[in-house]
């Protein structure tokens, strides 16, 4: 858990998101790619859209962060609006 | 059947569908015991062009408990990578397939085993041969012999095979799923036809075999090779698993799925027909995501099971004494989840703890059978089933038996059961391609070719 952070998460499926559905730019400042980031495709499941839990599928590990901020946004952003 | 598309979910990924687990001493090499775990069911050999293979994004597992706590004391993973030669060409072969690096067969599968035991993962064998099915006379002319090839020794007395097989199972799915029809006992039956003989469902289709033979000392708790019947150490649970990744995700850039994130199991089989016929559907599929460990959940479905309400409902008048019967099946809990104490059965015991977990138990100390009889234990053969589980053993009439009554004066000697429950069957032989006599056993899988469809009629 402690190797993925919110920030690296939003560089991550930033790229995949934009892709899919036209959303509005963000207000959040630019995300810094870290040494240790994931480098390969990521999958973020918000199984329960009210509580703060994502599950991040990268390899064969699952990451999960509690971040409600973070729920919030992915649910702002998949509501394409 | 044993376990092929017994669950609602698994129902549809047939490439993770374990349908039947094999656990016996092995008749011509007794001190190993031989595991084989089936997979992919009911496969029609003539199923070209895209012909039924393992599942690169699938992990098949043979599971061993030899602790009593119904966890995974070792584990054997088998991973699979599948190549295609020749891009340019739709062909399943190009030619005939004579050795099995033939560079003919358009799309080999190579396979690793890995052995996980207190912690530690050993890589056993790697890029092993997966042989070719048996595509047809043409294509596949010596199957023998590409069987043979396909067999790899992976060290200290361990041999492996991964492949397909002819299914050894047998059971009259038409009947039995048409309200527990039992055709020789059709006119007895709520809605009455006319008696005749089982029709084996399971007859001239194959699976994917996975078998791998391990010396006995690699298998017990104590790494010794146990000669005494009641030695706590000679019990070993064995169970199946294939496992997904949490995630697919269709790419269509690619034609494929893409997986993501953790490994997580979506089937299982122990005991034959657990989950089959004890475990209610709308808990199947969790069943099959579990592990043997928590099976306590699932006691109530063994100690009352559906089957032995329904069997007198069906068979009006012929159950009379199992239908008065009103306490706890205190001796399928034995057969199928502790394993059956010292004392119950003159000479045996599998008993592994009060740990309530769905495995097969194997005692390793119980010498194959010189004179082998199908219906195993209750049939006088303590090499057979419910002791591990042997590729010819009737399971089917063995557990239907023990659901309707036999078995439970082992434990409740005051009980007397029906005549019926003796007799009981679904009336199919094992009509199967003959077992081979020496390691993997299964019988050599049907030819595509050779094949012959069956007959349907609407009514």
């Amino acid at each position: 858990m402690s190797d993925t952070s919110r920030r690296k998460f939003i560089a991550a499926t930033g790229a995949g998101v934009a892709g899919t559905v036209a959303v509005g730019g963000t207000a959040h400042a630019a995300a810094t790619p870290r040494s240790g980031r994931a480098q390969e495709s990521v999958v973020a499941y918000v199984a329960d859209h009210g509580s703060s839990e994502v599950r991040l599928l990268v390899g064969e590990r699952e990451v999960v962060l509690q971040d409600r901020d973070l729920v919030t946004r992915i649910l702002n952003a998949a509501g394409g609006r | 059947m044993s376990s092929h598309r017994e669950a609602p979910e698994i129902a549809k990924d047939p490439v993770a569908d374990g349908t039947d687990t094999y656990a016996f001493v092995s008749p011509d090499d007794p001190d190993t015991v031989t595991l084989v775990a089936n997979f992919i069911p009911l496969q029609q050999p003539n199923g070209g062009p895209n012909f039924y293979e393992f599942g690169d994004d699938v992990r098949y597992e043979i599971h061993v408990s030899n602790r009593g706590k119904g966890e995974s004391d070792i584990v054997y993973r088998f991973k699979f990578r599948t190549e295609v030669l020749d891009d340019g060409t739709f062909l399943y072969n190009t030619g005939p397939i004579n050795d099995i690096d033939d560079p003919t067969w358009n799309r080999p599968q190579f396979y690793s085993v890995t052995r996980l035991k207190d912690g530690r993962s050993t890589v056993l064998g790697e890029n092993l041969r997966v042989p070719p099915v048996n595509v047809g006379k043409r294509s596949t002319p010596n199957y023998a012999r590409l069987s043979q090839q396909a067999i790899h020794e992976i060290g200290r007395g361990r041999k492996v095979f991964a492949g397909q097989r002819a299914d050894a199972f047998h059971v009259d799915l038409g009947s039995v799923f048409d309200l527990g029809g039992l055709r020789p006992f059709n006119s007895a039956h709520a809605f009455p036809l006319a008696n005749m003989d089982g029709i084996n469902s399971v007859q001239s289709y194959n699976v994917h075999t996975i078998a791998l033979q391990v010396p006995i000392r690699q298998l017990t708790r104590n790494r010794t090779r146990p000669r005494d019947v009641n030695d706590r150490a000679a019990v070993i649970g064995v169970w199946a698993t294939a496992s997904r990744r949490t995630s697919r995700i269709f790419d269509p850039a690619q034609g494929k799925y893409v997986a993501h994130g953790p490994w997580e199991q979506v089937s299982r089989l122990g005991n034959p027909l657990f989950n089959e016929v004890l475990v209610p559907m709308a808990e199947k599929d969790r069943w099959n995501a579990r592990e043997p460990r928590g099976d306590r959940r699932y006691a109530r479905y063994v100690d009352r099971p559906e089957l032995q309400g329904l069997l007198p409902a069906l068979y009006p008048g012929v159950f009379p004494r199992l239908a008065a019967y009103d306490k706890p099946r205190a001796d399928l809990n034995a057969i199928l989840l502790t394993g059956i104490p010292e004392g119950v059965v003159d000479g045996f015991q599998n008993y592994t703890g009060p740990v309530e977990s769905d495995m097969l138990r194997l005692n390793v100390a119980v010498p194959p059978s010189d004179d082998p009889r199908d219906l195993g234990l209750v049939g006088g053969d303590a090499a057979g089933f419910p002791n591990g589980r042997r590729i010819n053993d009737d399971v089917v009439t063995i557990e239907l038996r023990a659901i309707a009554g036999q078995t439970i004066p082992l434990v409740d000697p005051s009980y007397r059961p029906d005549e019926a429950a003796s007799a009981v069957t679904d009336g199919t032989s094992n009509t199967n391609a003959a077992v081979t006599g020496a390691f993997p056993y299964l019988g050599l899988p049907g030819g595509g070719y050779q094949t012959e469809p069956g007959t349907t009629q609407a009514s």
